[in-house]
Parts: C-alpha cells; sequence; structure tokens
C-alpha cells in the first residue's frame, strides 16, 4: 500500500474569478464533466459539419506531457485538435490561449475554461514568469499542451513567422512535441465571418520531435521553433519574413493562440 | 397536487414562529453590527486593516444569509435544495483539499449519493435513503476496484466514504428538518446556534486574551487549531448551550422534547457538536497542510469554513428530535415515489 497523496489543487487558495484566469488551474468534477461532454458533441459535429479527415493517428501522444503544435488559421484550430487526441489524454490536455482574448470577460473565461479546458497565456501584462509556470507544469509531467508557435491567426491563409517560446518551453527538455498541420481550417471560419462555414477540414499528424540536446538558450528555442515549422511546412523550407524585433527584447514573445 | 406535494411548496406560517423572527433579527443584528463597526474601527481605533476585514465579512454575510435563510422560509423543498447545493459545494472544497478531486469515479460517487439522499428527503422514504446510504458506500468500494489501481485503494475509498458520511448524509440531515409540517424553527435554531457558537468562542478567546495579556493562553488542542485557546472553548460553550437551549424550548413547547432533560442534552449537543465539527475540519486542513478549505467566501475562506460546525450538530439534533420526540412523523411519506409505487 503506497501512502496516499494529499495534494490540493494547485489552485486551492485562489478565489473563483482568479483560478478562471490561474495556469495552475485544475479542472474540477464539474468541469471535466462539461469539457467531456462538450468533447464529444464537438467530435460529432467536425465530422459531420467539417467532415474532418485524420491522417497520422499513429503519431498522436498517448501520455503526459506532450506538446501538440499547429499552424494557427482560424479559431477553431484548437477545438480540431482537442478532438483527434485520445481518450486517456485528452483531460489532461490544454490548449494555451491568449489570456487578453479569452480570459478578461468572466462569462468567456468560464467558457474556455470548462468548455475547452483552455488555461490562459498573458502576453501583455505578465511576462515570462507565466511562461515560466507552464512550462513547470508541463515539465512536471502531469499534462499536455496545445499551442500555436506562430502566436496569432493568419489573416490572409499565408503562414506567419514561428515565434521561439515553444522552445523556451521544451529545448532541453524530454518532452515530446507533436507537429500537427491543419488545412482547410482558414476556409472553415475566416476572420472576416461571424461563422463557421462547412469547408473541408485535415489534419496532417506528422512524427513527434524531441529536443533533449538543444541548449535552453536563445539559439537553441530558435532551433526548436525552426524546426517545427519545418515539419509543419515542408514546402516552405525558408521563414517567411519577420517583423524587425527590438534590439533590447530579452524575453522572446510567448506562443498563444489568439 | 397531493398534501405531501402541497407542504413542499408552503409558505403559510413562515414569519409566524418566535424562533424563526428570532433568527432572522439576529441575522440582520450581525449585518447591521458589522456594518456600523467598520466606520468605528476604521476611524475611532484607527486600524485600517480590520476594519477592511470586518467590512469584507460583513458584505459577505449581506450575501450568505438571505441566500440560506431565504429558502426556509420559501418552502420544504427549497430548504432541502440549498442544504444540498450546500452538501456539493463542502464536497467540492474537501475534495480539492485532500486531493480526492482526482478520483473522478470516487466523486461521481459522492456527488450522486448526496443527490439521491437529497431524493429520498423530498420524498420522504426513509426506506430510500437508508438504501442509498448503503448502495453508496458498496458502489465506493466497487467501483474503485476497476481502474485496476490497488495502490492506495484503502485511502480513496475511505477518503470518498468519509466525505459522503460527512456532507452526503449528516448535513442533508438539515434539509430532513424540514419534513416536519413546522420545520422552519428547529432549522433556523441549528443554524443560528451553531454560528453563534462561533463568534462567541472567537470573541471570548479574544477577550480572555486581552484580560491576561503577557500570559500564554491555555490550549485545547494545540496542534489541531492553535488559533483556539481554552477560554474560547468554555466561553462558546457556556454561551452557545443556553441560548440552544433556549431556541430549542420555544421549537418545542407543548411538545416531550421541551423537557428539561431534553433540552439540556439537546442543548449540550448543539454547543459540543458545534466545536468538534469545528476541530474535525481544523484536522483535515493542518493533516494537509492549508490554511482554509477554500475561497469562495470573501473573508471567511470556503464554503466548509463556514458550515463545518454544522456537519456534526445537524445529524444530531435531527436524530435527537427523531428519536425521543417522533419529529417529523405525522408528516405525509412517499409524497414522489407513492403516487408510482402503490402498497397493497
Amino acid at each position: 500500500m503506497s501512502n496516499w497523496q494529499y495534494k490540493p489543487a494547485s489552485d486551492h487558495a485562489l478565489p473563483p474569478m482568479k483560478r478562471l484566469r490561474s495556469e495552475r488551474r485544475e479542472p474540477g468534477f464539474l468541469s471535466w464533466t462539461a469539457h467531456r461532454v462538450s468533447l464529444r458533441l464537438l467530435r460529432w459535429w467536425l465530422r459531420c459539419y467539417n467532415r474532418m479527415e485524420l491522417v497520422g493517428t499513429e503519431h498522436l501522444p498517448r501520455q503526459t506531457p506532450f506538446v501538440v503544435v499547429g499552424n494557427h488559421s482560424s479559431h477553431i484550430d484548437a477545438l480540431v485538435i482537442a478532438a483527434i487526441l485520445p481518450d486517456e489524454v485528452v483531460s489532461e490536455t490544454f490548449p494555451i490561449a491568449a489570456g487578453d482574448v479569452f480570459f478578461e470577460v468572466p462569462a468567456i473565461a468560464a467558457f474556455a475554461a470548462a468548455i475547452i479546458n483552455a488555461l490562459p497565456m498573458w502576453r501583455k501584462k505578465v511576462g515570462r514568469h507565466a511562461l515560466d509556470d507552464l512550462k513547470a507544469r508541463l515539465r512536471s509531467g502531469e499534462c499536455g499542451y496545445i499551442l500555436f508557435p506562430e502566436g496569432a491567426r493568419t489573416r490572409d491563409g499565408k503562414p506567419l513567422p514561428f515565434k521561439p517560446g515553444i522552445g523556451m518551453m521544451v529545448a532541453g527538455s524530454d518532452v515530446p512535441v507533436v507537429p500537427c498541420r491543419l488545412i482547410g481550417a482558414f476556409e472553415a471560419w475566416k476572420p472576416q465571418t461571424l461563422f463557421p462555414r462547412p469547408h473541408k477540414i485535415r489534419i496532417e499528424v506528422r512524427r513527434a520531435q524531441v529536443f533533449g540536446t538543444v541548449p535552453d538558450t536563445r539559439e537553441g528555442w530558435n532551433a526548436v521553433s525552426e524546426s517545427l515549422r519545418r515539419a509543419i511546412f515542408p514546402e516552405f523550407p525558408e521563414p517567411p519574413a519577420k517583423k524587425p524585433e527590438k534590439a533590447d527584447a530579452a524575453t522572446p514573445p510567448p506562443p498563444a493562440a489568439e | 397536487m397531493s398534501p405531501g406535494l402541497q407542504r413542499l411548496f408552503d409558505t403559510s406560517g413562515a414569519f409566524s414562529h418566535p424562533a424563526t423572527i428570532i433568527t432572522l433579527c439576529a441575522a440582520g443584528a450581525g449585518i447591521l453590527a458589522g456594518l456600523v463597526s467598520v466606520p468605528l474601527v476604521s476611524h475611532i481605533a484607527k486600524n485600517a486593516d480590520a476594519a477592511a476585514e470586518i467590512r469584507t465579512r460583513t458584505l459577505t454575510w449581506m450575501v450568505i444569509a438571505p441566500l440560506v435563510l431565504a429558502p426556509v422560509l420559501a418552502g420544504a423543498l427549497w430548504t432541502m435544495l440549498v442544504v444540498c447545493v450546500l452538501s456539493l459545494l463542502c464536497y467540492r472544497e474537501f475534495a480539492r483539499v485532500t486531493g480526492l478531486f482526482r478520483e473522478r469515479v470516487v466523486s461521481a460517487l459522492v456527488v450522486l449519493g448526496a443527490i439521491a439522499v437529497t431524493l429520498g428527503t423530498v420524498d420522504h422514504w426513509d426506506g430510500l435513503t437508508a438504501a442509498v446510504q448503503a448502495f453508496t458506500l458498496c458502489a465506493l468500494c466497487v467501483c474503485s476496484v476497476v481502474p485496476d489501481r490497488p495502490q492506495g485503494y484503502i485511502q480513496r475509498v475511505a477518503l470518498g466514504a468519509a466525505a459522503f458520511l460527512l456532507f452526503g448524509v449528516g448535513l442533508m440531515r438539515l434539509g430532513a428538518m424540514a419534513n416536519d409540517v413546522d420545520y422552519r424553527p428547529l432549522v433556523c435554531s441549528v443554524l443560528l446556534c451553531t454560528q453563534l457558537s462561533d463568534v462567541f468562542g472567537f470573541c471570548v478567546g479574544k477577550l480572555a486574551r486581552r484580560a491576561n495579556a503577557g500570559t500564554e493562553p491555555t490550549r485545547l488542542f494545540p496542534r489541531t487549531s492553535p488559533g483556539k485557546t481554552l477560554a474560547g472553548h468554555l466561553g462558546a460553550l457556556a454561551l452557545t448551550a443556553p441560548l440552544a437551549a433556549g431556541m430549542y424550548w420555544l421549537t418545542f413547547r407543548g411538545t416531550t422534547l421541551a423537557q428539561p432533560g431534553h433540552l439540556l442534552a439537546m442543548s449540550l449537543l448543539t454547543a459540543i457538536g458545534a466545536q468538534m465539527g469545528d476541530l474535525v475540519m481544523s484536522s483535515v486542513k493542518r493533516d494537509v497542510g492549508v490554511k482554509d478549505m477554500g475561497a469562495l467566501l470573501p473573508g471567511h475562506g470556503g464554503v466548509l469554513d463556514r458550515c463545518n460546525s454544522l456537519l456534526l450538530v445537524a445529524p444530531a439534533i435531527y436524530h435527537y428530535a427523531v428519536f425521543f420526540g417522533g419529529y417529523a412523523k405525522d408528516t405525509p411519506a412517499r409524497v414522489l415515489t407513492g403516487a408510482w409505487f402503490h402498497s397493497p
């Protein structure tokens, strides 16, 4: 008989609203149930409405920790990736969403937390320690993340440059990163449209990559994000042109789905 | 609608009993005293932190007092439902503090068990309630085998069973009190006495410390509850017991339970049970290493921090009243299922 781990919820002492907005949030029984039920409905919806097609099922993670990364072209992306994950890891998988978009308004925050199981990434207000919290949680082995290294949705369907935040999270660790290519998601829900359209969505899951030997430095982070970019967009061997970065930027902007 | 069902929604006589009126007045007076003391403490005593804490606590009371008392006044069904919600909230905090919430099957069984006990209570079918209790405990033992994970089996089943008995069964007896025709005085009396027991203990302990400044106060349970002194325990007992005796005398006037022996027993059960419930939850908190059971009620901590004194008092007083006074025996039983299952 092993001793019971009296481990209170990581978000135990937080009041309700702070708990929703915390990177430490652990879903309780109610939100777990809501998430599982909504995921079932979502799978059914995507199969019927968007004729979802999945290629590369064998590469999907079967145990935590892991990170699934994808190209970001619409609000539906995180839902599509969550929907294809195996049942055994789906409850421990958290899409990382932009805090300033999904966690400012209480009703939207409750929806994002309970239904999507999203965790916030506070891009402007909090800075690097938020990323460190997420990184520590991932490396503790208890969860998996869904991330979009582009950091924002493409507005014209063309891929955006990958930011090095994903590298900060996994460089020097044995956490497998699974690249996914989403095709048709942009057409299914363009930024200019209010509701998703019944456009076919195809997801190609690539072989997982591990960056245990990559140094946890800025060069290492860039190498990680570039490696993942090439896995997702093999037809673009060269990265798209970046906007000029500030010379004194010590902390690369973290990846978060907008 | 059958008389049994009508009784569940009956609002008549909500304000007719002195015990109910006293409880409502006490709640109002407490909130008023809190509001008045904020500027006094802030400006006269020049203690901004204490004033801010009193303000937060009072504002929280202004929300939770109506949330609990309004359903009690509105009818028996609403009383039972609000107690069910209270039980589930208490379980949620207990599970999150002990880590039991990660055991989804155990959590599901405790929640379903508590809801089924509520159904048995609303139906006023003691047989169903007893069966649910037995089956839930059996289900906890059996379903915990299914994941084929013997490590920690005893602990998760024991924690689940303890949680179900404390919140799903024990606390639900407060809702079961609403099965009497005139339930409001007893529910109000139990609520008032248990909540004031905490206040009495805090105030007497504080006064005694001030009076004996410089000397180390004696503590009954220094490791379990280091903040509570012997003076506080005795003060709470000395003030809660007479208050409870008076409230129960008002509640049970004209019945066998109004005899001095019964009043003494029930008042002691209330005064001691309230403190023991508090100590039970303090033990859980010390064992796990947390300060509060939650953060849902600003200034108070969690719902369980506010309800801990009810946990043992509610079942003790309910069963005492049923056993010695025939409480709720004249109310129609099986108000829901009676229409479906006709006895020959």
